[in-house]
């Protein structure tokens, strides 16, 4: 898998959007979103905008935008990796790799803001996050 | 325009009775002339209709000092012999934040079970240290968690009915407790333990919180300091987590409690942006907020289950759990000294929690 391309994103997008029964028991959510992905050949970016039950965008952006989002979580390639990795092993994410746990040890990946307020978005909505990420599974397997 | 003028150009009601069937004098007023603002006409958008949605005219006005001290909907024509419901909290700033009518709408959408959305069934076998451990927490936090639902409930009658998006994001966070201590209390008892100790520590939080002079002080000691710490602790619960219950748990509760965190931290803002002067009254209310949470932080029963619960069981609480623990405890202190930031009631420098204890700079808070 590919992760760190817009596309897919776009793909968890679009994985989410065509469920929204997973999502509406968890209730609508709205916030924005970026995940920087620190490289040696260079730092890569998406925001990812949730509205309601639907991700309605996911797009390529500067790192250094990143921080105009609500929150952002910023980890070297490898942390995603390994994250992304988990979650298609195990269907979801497991024992230390869940996003909430990642950002709380902050040891690969930081949970970072301007507002606090918006940080606290990262909580709040913290399960919509994490379905949507847990999305990686079912798109790998149909991408097989 | 109001009825009156439309109703009377448009419309027959000259004929109608002036006796019920039973003998009981009508006016017909609110057919032929209330003074209420008609035909606002809200548009539901595509999750239906929502709070924000029919903030629309003069019902979308929220007055800093309403006229009236009754229970009458802010809006409606109100006749001026209704009584006084004895409110206190008459000015907006008493009780208002801008993100009041998003939250309830939040808080109504994200509305969970604690008996149909556990997974009840998949409770592993413990350990006996680690069944204790968890025991001892939910206990400790079955205890705590009613108190974000007393103390609105304290105040909530004293709030002038024209903030009614305030008490009802308000009356959120009391379903909201009261599911957070059904769903500990349930752990607790499910696995065959049970509720262990309670002590002194969490009362004498819990007094000063409820005690608090004003709703200010009360906000301040409970949106953004107790249930601030309280929030970061379920960020905590996959990390102390045994199975897949408990991370449910966390997880769900820690959504809620950080909607009522955001409410207290925009309110305190809302408020001292309107009147500076109350910022000094709020930080008393932390200098011995913060102490007496310092003593709950370091409750012999609550701290040391936590530690066994990271430290995976007692053999390696001090090599992994105390370590752990403390810098966890750092992130629960910086997040708090940042809301307050955001508050506008900067701690940095002023605050009674054991900083220098934990290694932290005060003028690195912020650098994220």
């Amino acid at each position: 898998m590919q992760i760190d391309t817009a596309s897919f994103f776009e793909a968890l997008a679009d994985e989410m959007n065509a469920h929204p029964d997973t999502f509406r028991v968890l209730g609508e959510g709205d916030m924005v979103a970026a995940l920087v992905m620190r490289r040696a050949s260079g730092d890569w970016a998406v925001r990812l905008c949730f509205e309601g039950l639907r991700c309605e965008g996911a797009s390529e952006v500067a790192a250094d935008e990143a921080h105009l989002a609500d929150f952002y979580l910023d980890g070297p390639f490898e942390a995603w990796q390994a994250m992304f990795a988990d979650i298609c092993e195990h269907g979801s994410a497991s024992g230390r790799q869940t996003i909430n746990s990642l950002a709380l040890l902050s040891t690969d990946i930081r949970l970072r803001g301007d507002d606090p307020m918006g940080v606290d978005k990262f909580s709040r909505f913290n399960q919509t996050l994490q379905e949507y990420l847990d999305g990686a599974a079912r798109i790998a397997v149909v991408a097989g | 325009m109001s009825i009156t003028d439309k109703a009377a150009a448009e419309y027959d009601y000259e004929h109608l009775p002036a006796t019920s069937p039973i003998g009981a004098p009508l006016d017909w007023k609110w057919l032929r002339g209330a003074k209420s603002e008609w035909g606002v006409h809200p548009k539901p958008g595509p999750r239906g209709l929502t709070m924000l949605d029919i903030a629309v005219g003069s019902y979308g006005d929220v007055p800093d000092n309403p006229p009236h001290r009754s229970m009458a909907p802010r809006g409606a024509d109100v006749d001026p012999d209704t009584p006084d419901m004895g409110y206190i909290l008459n000015k907006k700033s008493d009780v208002w934040a801008e993100n009041v009518r998003e939250l309830y709408e939040e808080a109504v959408a994200r509305q969970w079970s604690a008996t149909r959305d556990i997974p009840w069934t998949e409770l592993p076998e413990l350990s006996n240290d680690l069944e204790h451990a968890m025991c001892q927490v939910c206990t400790t936090l079955t205890e705590v968690e009613m108190i974000a639902a007393d103390l609105p409930a304290k105040w909530m009658w004293r709030m002038n009915h024209d903030f009614i998006e305030a008490k009802m994001f308000l009356c959120t966070q009391i379903m909201d407790e009261a599911r957070h201590a059904e769903v500990f209390r349930k752990r607790a008892l499910a696995n065959g333990g049970g509720l262990l100790m309670s002590r002194g520590q969490s009362e004498g939080l819990l007094r000063t919180i409820l005690e608090a002079k004003t709703y200010h002080q009360a906000t301040a000691l409970m949106h953004l300091l107790g249930e601030g710490f309280i929030l970061d602790i379920f960020r905590m619960g996959e990390l102390i987590s045994p199975s897949p219950v408990e991370k449910r748990m966390f997880r769900m509760a820690m959504q809620d409690e950080a909607r009522h965190v955001a409410y207290g931290t925009m309110h305190i803002r809302y408020a001292i942006d309107k009147d500076p002067d109350i910022a000094e009254e709020i930080h008393e209310a932390l200098d011995h907020g913060e102490v007496v949470l310092t003593q709950f932080g370091t409750n012999q029963d609550f701290g040391s289950a936590l530690a066994v619960l990271l430290a995976g069981g007692v053999e390696h609480v001090e090599d992994k759990g105390f370590p752990l623990q403390m810098e966890l405890q750092k992130k629960q202190f910086t997040s708090y000294l940042a809301r307050c930031e955001r508050a506008g009631i900067s701690r940095l420098h002023r605050t009674k929690l054991p900083l220098e204890l934990l290694g932290i700079d005060p003028d690195t808070v912020l650098a994220n």
